[in-house]
């Protein structure tokens, strides 16, 4: 007739420190493997587009400002994403990479959300685009 | 002047309003301790607190089927039967407010008031988990009255009296009664687990099975009384199982200035129900919950008899005369 | 709320949200009391619609789509999908991708049983047993994060192979890990036998004879602790396991104490099957090439879950998108096993039988539709309201 068999765990534990990580003050160093945030490395894209391909999440959109001149700018809407890596495996340039650093993406706003990688000159101008009276009506997000 | 003070003793301190406060202090040691115990950090100091405030400023919901008074009077009288039992057992280093014979009776059953109004709130409702909760409570109420009673008679036989500060002088005379009647202490340790519906047997409150048992269907004021009623229950318990068992509360000491001797018995009262404390906490996290039938044939088998021993072994003890420091 | 009751009994009902459940189910438990004496289960409370959404996405799409069928055995619902794709196209995977795949997948079976002694032990109340035993689990959880990246949803395979590789760093860690969480697991079995409390819980409850798991179907720890041997990884093995056998863990009683100890002893195989996988791992590429396009076929591929066996029913029409993807998981056979026991038992046992079982209601919603003389195949939109609202009432 046995009972209490957890005694020799619960008095030792009275000694010992909480095995509580306190979150926001103390961080555990993220594994190198970690899937966080994705980076885009424009130089070496050549606008094959096998990543939009098999993207799980329709998270990433590659729009061509010059074709010729190898110049893309690439929208990754990071609330979509589902850090899967596919996209990483499937480049053949090695244009991508999910970071071990940025994991803490939550945000209280959307604008974060989607994030431009590029050249800052190709991103100006695509907002600019955006921004004037006579730009392509957008298409409402299904 | 001399009405002002009795009155305000009764509501304030140390009864009333400081007792409702120590019951959420007890509840916050009771829960860092289990906590602890399980390797984990627990809550923070005001947690019981912020609890009970928040459920005091939520709306309270009346649901469909229940008698109204019944539903919004059954919290307010178990809390007044927790809190006139105070009047009677040596809170917090002071003597008990009033005593006559056979009190000892009169403080138990003020304190199953409080279990007698959580059944009749279960039964009160159409909720089938509340009706299951309230079969489970006074179902749990029948089984460990009479051993708890029957462990809190056996220092009543050995000091000769029902009075609680009768038997409070004789604990502190003698030899703690905790080595005396082990057997008594223990059945009335996990009697007074029983009475409080702490793990392992809170099979009427078993939050996997019947949600929240008897309490399900209340919210806002409400349930907020029904738990300050619970941790003066406890507070209430403690020091009456410390002042039996432990070598008493209240401790007279003569000769010494009052203000000296009063810190003394608060820090006495202090250190002996957090003791006890500590060993409840302890046996809270080691079981597994009870069904309720396993916790009827468990009490009625097991605990009734031990209780009983306890009785014979202090009635042969006395009638053989041994006495002295010892008995 | 009415008092519902059926003839002169009770109707306690149990979800669909309730504590006990960590998923939406509903199961209604006719009671006498506390006897219970009749038992009712509606599924289908999580419904996703995912094998409509396979069609309409490539192969490797799915492949992450099928991950998110079931949040804890998510890597064997991947590893089912890559197997019957790389079936249909006809390629090998070489042999340290399987071993990869073993091993994720014996790491995850570590990780699902240690989660399932935790709810089994909050079920019956005994809370001391499910902190420490969800604490020893972060252990696993800290490795597959280390060696793929995320904690759930690891994502280990690609078309064709697996994503990466096991460093000697990370083999290192593996094993300490897995002596700490060997000692560990030898405790938890020793308090599950011993502990009188949690035995009156566990010990002679929901007992299923050989003849009833076997006619029942049970999959399965359900099955294996009524001596019923289903074990896919024996009867047909699969990926790494013709090269390092597992050895079949049964036990006799029958009961939630039988079921629990064929989950911990099939920890210590687990254990062991790692360290061996680690010691003798084949050298070798992590992938082998595979067209986009899957020729036309059909295949069917059967793995054990830590549930249970999986079988994934793939029907491929020589596209990049697949014509047909059936799932069936292991919970969905288990669940008649409760409602032909649950009679006779006490009400505060209910909890403890639907928890033996390991359910996993995410796996289990599906919409099953029975085939009238005159009725079509097509319902309208109006036709499924119309349905709904009639149930309801």
């Amino acid at each position: 007739m046995k009972i209490g068999s957890m005694l020799g765990d619960i008095a030792t534990s009275l000694f010992r420190k909480p095995v509580t990580e306190n979150y926001p003050f103390e961080k555990k160093v993220a594994p190198e493997a970690l899937r966080g945030k994705l980076y885009y490395d424009p130089s070496k894209c050549t606008g094959c587009m096998l990543c939009i391909k098999d993207c799980p999440a329709n998270a990433i959109e590659l729009i061509t400002v010059d074709k010729a001149a190898k110049r893309f700018v690439m929208k990754y809407h990071m609330d979509k994403c589902t850090f899967c890596d596919q996209c990483t495996i499937n480049c053949r340039f090695k244009c991508l990479g999910l970071s071990n650093e940025e994991w803490e993406l939550a945000s209280l706003e959307s604008e974060p959300m989607t994030v431009y990688y590029g050249r800052d000159e190709d991103i100006q101008f695509l907002l600019d685009k955006a921004a004037q009276p006579d730009a392509e009506p957008k298409v409402p997000c299904d | 002047m001399s009405t002002i003070l009795p009155i305000l003793a009764l509501l304030i301190f140390p009864g009333g309003l400081f007792l409702m406060a120590s019951g959420l202090v007890y509840e916050y040691v009771d829960r860092k301790l289990v906590a602890r115990y399980q390797n984990r950090i627990g809550p923070r100091w005001f947690q019981p607190l912020a609890d009970v405030v928040k459920l005091l400023a939520k709306e309270e919901i009346i649901p469909h089927g229940v008698q109204p008074e019944l539903f919004t009077l059954l919290p307010v009288v178990g809390l007044a039967g927790a809190l006139t039992a105070a009047l009677y057992v040596p809170l917090f280093g002071f003597e008990s407010a009033y005593a006559f014979k056979g009190d000892l009776i009169v403080t138990l059953y003020l304190l199953s008031m409080m279990t007698l109004c959580l059944g009749l709130a279960g039964s009160n409702t159409l909720d089938r988990f509340s009706l299951i909760g309230a079969t489970r409570t006074l179902t749990q109420l029948f089984s460990y009255e009479a051993p708890f009673l029957l462990a809190l008679l056996g220092p009543a036989l050995a000091a000769q009296s029902w009075q609680i500060n009768e038997i409070n002088s004789f604990s502190q005379a003698h030899m703690p009664m905790l080595v005396t009647q082990v057997i008594g202490f223990i059945v009335s340790m996990v009697g007074l687990m029983g009475k409080l519906e702490l793990p392992p047997f809170d099979a009427p409150e078993a939050e996997t099975e019947i949600v929240s048992g008897a309490l399900t269907e209340y919210s806002g004021r409400g349930l907020a009384l029904f738990r300050i009623g619970k941790n003066v229950e406890m507070v209430i318990a403690l020091s009456l199982v410390s002042s039996f068992y432990l070598g008493g509360l209240a401790f007279p000491f003569p000769g010494m200035s009052p203000v000296l001797a009063g810190i003394l018995n608060v820090l006495i009262f202090l250190a002996k129900t957090m003791g006890l404390l500590l060993f409840m906490a302890g046996l809270q996290s080691l079981f597994a919950r009870l069904r309720i039938d396993q916790t009827v044939g468990l009490w009625w088998r097991i605990g009734a008899l031990l209780a009983l021993l306890n009785l014979l072994l202090v009635i042969v003890l006395k009638s053989l005369g041994v006495g002295g420091y010892w008995l | 709320m009415e008092t519902k009751k059926v003839g002169d009994k009770f109707v306690v009902p149990i979800g669909p949200q309730h504590p006990a459940l960590k998923e939406p189910g509903h199961f209604e438990f006719t009671v006498d009391g506390e006897n219970v004496t009749g038992a009712t289960i509606r599924l289908g409370f999580v419904h996703r619609g995912i094998e409509k959404m396979a069609e309409k996405r490539n192969y490797t799409q799915n492949l992450y789509l099928m991950e998110r069928v079931c949040g804890i055995c998510s890597h064997v619902h991947g590893l089912a999908f890559a197997l019957g794709a790389e079936k249909l196209a006809g390629v090998t995977v070489p042999p340290r991708a399987q071993a990869i795949r073993t091993i994720i997948a014996e790491l995850e079976r570590i990780h699902s049983h240690m989660l399932w002694l935790g709810v089994a032990a909050h079920e019956g109340g005994f809370d001391t047993l499910f902190m420490y035993s969800w604490r020893d689990r972060e252990t696993v959880m800290d490795l597959l994060e280390t060696l793929s990246g995320n904690r759930v949803h690891y994502s280990a395979n690609v078309l064709g192979g697996v994503k990466f590789d096991i460093s000697d760093k990370q083999r290192d860690e593996i094993l300490k890990g897995l002596d700490f969480l060997e000692e560990r697991n030898h405790y938890y079995l020793k308090v599950v036998t011993t502990d009188n409390t949690f035995l009156g819980r566990t010990r002679n409850i929901g007992t299923m004879s050989h003849e009833q798991a076997d006619i029942l179907g049970a999959v399965g720890p359900t099955a294996r602790g009524s001596g019923v041997q289903r074990d896919v990884r024996v009867n047909a093995p699969y990926i790494a396991y013709p090269d390092f056998p597992i050895k079949m863990v049964t036990e006799e009683g029958g009961d939630l104490l039988a079921r629990t100890k064929v989950r911990i002893i099939e920890l210590f195989e687990s254990f062991r099957i790692i360290r061996e996988i680690l010691d003798h791992m084949p050298p070798g590429d992590l992938t082998v090439r595979m067209g986009r396009r899957i020729p036309e076929g059909e295949t069917i591929s059967r793995v054990e879950a830590p549930r249970g066996e999986l079988i994934y029913h793939i029907i491929s029409n020589g596209t990049e998108f697949p014509e047909r993807v059936k799932v069936r998981t292991p919970s969905l056979c288990n669940w008649s096993s409760i409602s032909s026991v649950a009679v006779d038992h006490k009400l505060a046992d209910m909890p403890m039988l639907l928890v033996g079982i390991d359910p996993c209601f995410s796996c289990n919603d599906r919409m099953i539709t029975v085939k009238r003389e005159n009725s079509s195949d097509e319902m309208s939109w109006d036709d499924i309201r119309k349905i709904g609202i009639e149930y309801y009432k």
